[in-house]
């Protein structure tokens, strides 16, 4: 109601000055209050706080936010080849990340040290030739450098990490470990670091039956493996076995072996196991529970990724809820209040697979609960970064549209729109969806103007729905009219050429503008349009002439309604006679207008 | 232009607004009388009824607010360019301050090439710099960011300090009179 009478005072013109206004006693602290959370109309606190720097897109809201790493990525560069002019230290005390770094090597001789600094500055290729060197000209290297290189060779999978925020994803699975498996065979002894190095690498580029050799290898050896190991080894098991039963036997089988070697379970431990229960089909939800009860035994406390696993073992995308909606609850419950930090890789799965779960059980209540327990303590920092904050924020407004009331739904529409989320067509077109159940058709021109700021104007279905939506029934007259200026406003769309390709017409959206601007009583403008049908090479409908017709005879424009017999004729359309038989009968012709009627009905019995 | 930096006659850019184009000029007049020794480099002298004044013409020129404005109304109707505390009792490092400035000036002046519709105010708030300033929209966004997070950088590995720039975009530069 408060929006509606905003809109409407809008476009009343005349602003009213009071010659004195009373603020509530408690309007101060209200003011204060506002300040206190987030400011729904601020930009992201990166960007500069201005109207013209501020992202309106999705699209925008990246490219700005590269555009300044990369500026700050040039900097850094220009820092780094050219060092000495930033040595000069003011800084008191030392502030270390403000120097520039060396980046460059230092140590070029065949020797040990060499091989550290290239190991700690990441340099996969020069570390594994310089560890050649080092082995041919006869210099023996220490047992716990060469774990360092297993270590390094295995993180990056032997080749050099990419220079770039984007990290190269594609793993290479043939060759990733030739290098690995030289340098581990070629060593005269091994510890069990140097076969944890191996063994996680295998896991990680995906060579698994090859990580179980590996590790049965150990084993001979007469060696116990480490906690990293077996959490490896575990999250591998479901590739090396294929029904759901060996894949659990097999997890069990790890477990037992790693109480005898007396290694201690972590969390990851336990998050792989759940992990892994998640390809096991039924047995999974069987097996979920004593796990988490074994894990609250040894005093292990779950991460959001662990109840992220238990979800997605209880909600399987294929099945429906059937009974298993407690499960939700009863994590949300667990968690209600709790402040989690990041410990588990896959802790940012949680939220948006708790929402996803929730949109497909159309449970609000629920999405609510999990939208406060993102304002706990730290629980924002485990949203993920901004596509994960996307997918989060599309399927939570996705279900406000879908159960909630239409007033409910703009409140939030303020609150995370744009400052957290920039909806696609999908997004806008569930909006409109709301406010058509809701009979609040008249804010469309508003929210016009949002899919405007958003760069969503050209996405054709969604501006058709929308038309079709103000085209659908007559409004009160100060609705109609707005209706009217925002359809006009979308008609430029389609004939503008100057900046873009414009929109292409169809029939429904010649009659939607056409029927809007009739029935705004924009006679001229709608009449205009008519012209246009003949130039989209589009047919207007029937009930768009009949429309035509009332209100040329509301003006009682026998002229006009010649013309409009003319114009349906020359669109061959079936309705043609039957509107020449009104037009004749309902209005005063002159004669020279009935000679032209006779004429047309002469010439379309002919065609007949 | 590292010039500027070993001059010790310094005394008229304490108090007046730096203007990059007008010291320029005055370096070229710049006289060397043993590069590489220690000398006394003078310049030009700019009397101070003359500084930071722009005088009437035939009105065809706009000027802003700040250039319209002389020296003296410093405190009565201007502000200052250059906020910190080492003018204050008992502190020091002005004249380190007042380097810094000149050299944050000619560096936004020249990464924003002709972006500029205005001087830069720069604010000193504890260990930040804040550097403040009007631009024109000359540039898509996404190149003046890149440039931003360029300066913020480099200035921030510069100084040693944490440096935060707040741009303002403008249509066209604000012209207060035409003189």
């Amino acid at each position: 109601a408060v929006i509606s009478s905003i809109l409407f005072s809008g476009s009343a013109e005349e602003i009213v000055i009071p010659r004195k206004k009373t603020w509530y006693g408690i309007a101060v602290l209200q003011a204060l209050a506002s300040t206190v959370n987030r400011d729904p109309t601020a930009s992201h606190y990166v960007f500069q706080d201005d109207s013209y720097l501020t992202p309106r897109t999705s699209a925008e809201f990246k490219l700005y936010s590269l555009a300044q790493e990369s500026g700050r990525t040039a900097a850094k560069y220009f820092i780094n080849t050219y060092p000495k002019y930033f040595q000069k230290d003011f800084a008191n005390p030392h502030i270390p990340c403000l120097m520039p770094e060396t980046l460059e090597l230092q140590v070029n001789e065949v020797s040990e040290a060499a091989l550290i600094e290239r190991i700690q500055l990441r340099k996969v290729k020069a570390a594994v030739d310089m560890y050649d060197q080092l082995l041919q000209a006869g210099t023996p290297v220490s047992l716990d450098l060469t774990n360092d290189l297993l270590d390094l060779i295995s993180l990056y999978g032997d080749c050099d990490p990419a220079r770039g925020d984007a990290p190269d994803k594609s793993l290479k699975p043939n060759r990733e470990n030739n290098n690995a498996e030289r340098i581990f065979n070629m060593m005269p002894e091994r510890n069990r670091r140097s076969y944890g190095a191996l063994i996680r690498g295998m896991v990680k580029h995906g060579a698994y039956s090859k990580a179980f050799n590996t590790y049965t290898d150990l084993l001979n050896n007469r060696l116990t493996g480490d906690v990293h190991i077996f959490n490896a080894l575990i999250s591998a098991a479901p590739e090396v076995r294929e029904k759901y039963v060996e894949k659990w036997d097999l997890i069990v089988d790890l477990l037992k072996q790693m109480a005898e070697q007396k290694v201690k379970p972590t969390l990851l431990t336990f998050n792989a196991v759940l992990k892994a229960l998640r390809r096991c089909g039924s047995l999974g939800r069987t097996q979920a529970f004593p796990v988490i009860n074994e894990m609250k035994a040894l005093g292990i406390a779950p991460s959001l990724a662990t109840y992220d696993h238990v979800l997605g073992i209880f909600y399987k995308a294929a099945t429906s809820a059937q009974g298993h909606t407690e499960i939700l609850q009863d994590v949300l419950s667990e968690i209600s209040g709790k402040s989690f930090t990041a410990q588990d890789p896959d802790d940012v799965e949680f939220f948006k697979d708790a929402m996803r779960i929730c949109l497909a059980t159309k449970d609000i209540e629920q999405a609510y609960r999990v939208h406060s327990l993102l304002g706990v303590g730290e629980n924002w920092k485990l949203l993920g970064d901004s596509y994960y904050q996307s997918i989060y924020y599309g399927r939570f407004f996705n279900l406000l549209c879908m159960m909630e009331h239409i007033d409910v739904v703009l409140k939030w529409y303020k609150e995370l729109i744009p400052s957290l989320y920039y909806p696609n067509s999908q997004g806008m077109r569930d909006l409109l969806q709301a406010l058509d159940t809701d009979n609040r058709l008249d804010l469309i021109p508003q929210i016009w103007k949002d899919i405007k700021r958003m760069g969503h104007d050209n996405k054709t279905e969604l501006v058709e729905e929308m038309l079709s939506l103000m085209a659908r029934e007559n409004q009160i007259p100060e609705v109609q009219q707005s209706f009217a200026d925002c359809a006009l406003d979308v008609k430029a769309l389609y004939t503008q050429t100057d900046r873009r390709v414009p929109l292409s017409w169809s029939a429904g959206s010649l009659s939607s503008i056409t029927s809007i601007l009739l029935a705004a009583e924009r006679t001229q403008q709608a009449w205009e349009m008519l012209k246009l049908f003949k130039l989209a090479n589009r047919v207007p409908s029937e009930s768009l002439m009949n429309q035509f017709l009332e209100s040329v005879k509301a003006s009682n424009n026998a002229q006009q309604a010649v013309e409009l017999v003319q114009i349906s004729a020359s669109f061959c359309l079936s309705i043609t006679p039957n509107l020449m038989e009104r037009v004749q009968q309902e209005f005063d012709l002159t004669e020279e207008q009935r000679n032209t009627l006779s004429d047309l009905e002469s010439s379309t019995a002919m065609s007949d | 232009h590292s010039v500027c930096y070993n001059r010790n006659s310094i005394y008229h850019f304490i108090d007046r607004a730096e203007k990059p184009h007008t010291v320029c000029r005055q370096l070229n007049s710049t006289l060397w009388l043993n590069v590489g020794g220690r000398s006394i480099h003078s310049s030009a002298v700019c009397c101070k009824n003359r500084a930071a004044r722009i005088r009437v013409g035939k009105g065809d020129r706009p000027v802003t607010y700040e250039q319209a404005l002389h020296p003296h109304q410093i405190a009565h109707r201007k502000g200052w360019l250059s906020q910190h505390t080492s003018n204050l009792q008992g502190e020091d490092g002005a004249a380190d301050r007042t380097v810094e400035d000149l050299f944050i000036r000619r560096l936004i002046y020249g990464t924003f090439h002709g972006c500029l519709a205005d001087e830069l105010v720069i604010k000193r708030r504890g260990n930040l710099l804040v550097i403040c300033a009007l631009m024109l929209q000359k540039l898509p966004p996404h190149k003046y960011y890149f440039l931003v997070g360029y300066t913020e950088e480099l200035l921030s590995h510069f100084y040693k300090c944490p440096v935060k720039m707040e741009i303002q975009m403008l249509e066209e530069k604000s012209v207060y009179k035409y003189l």
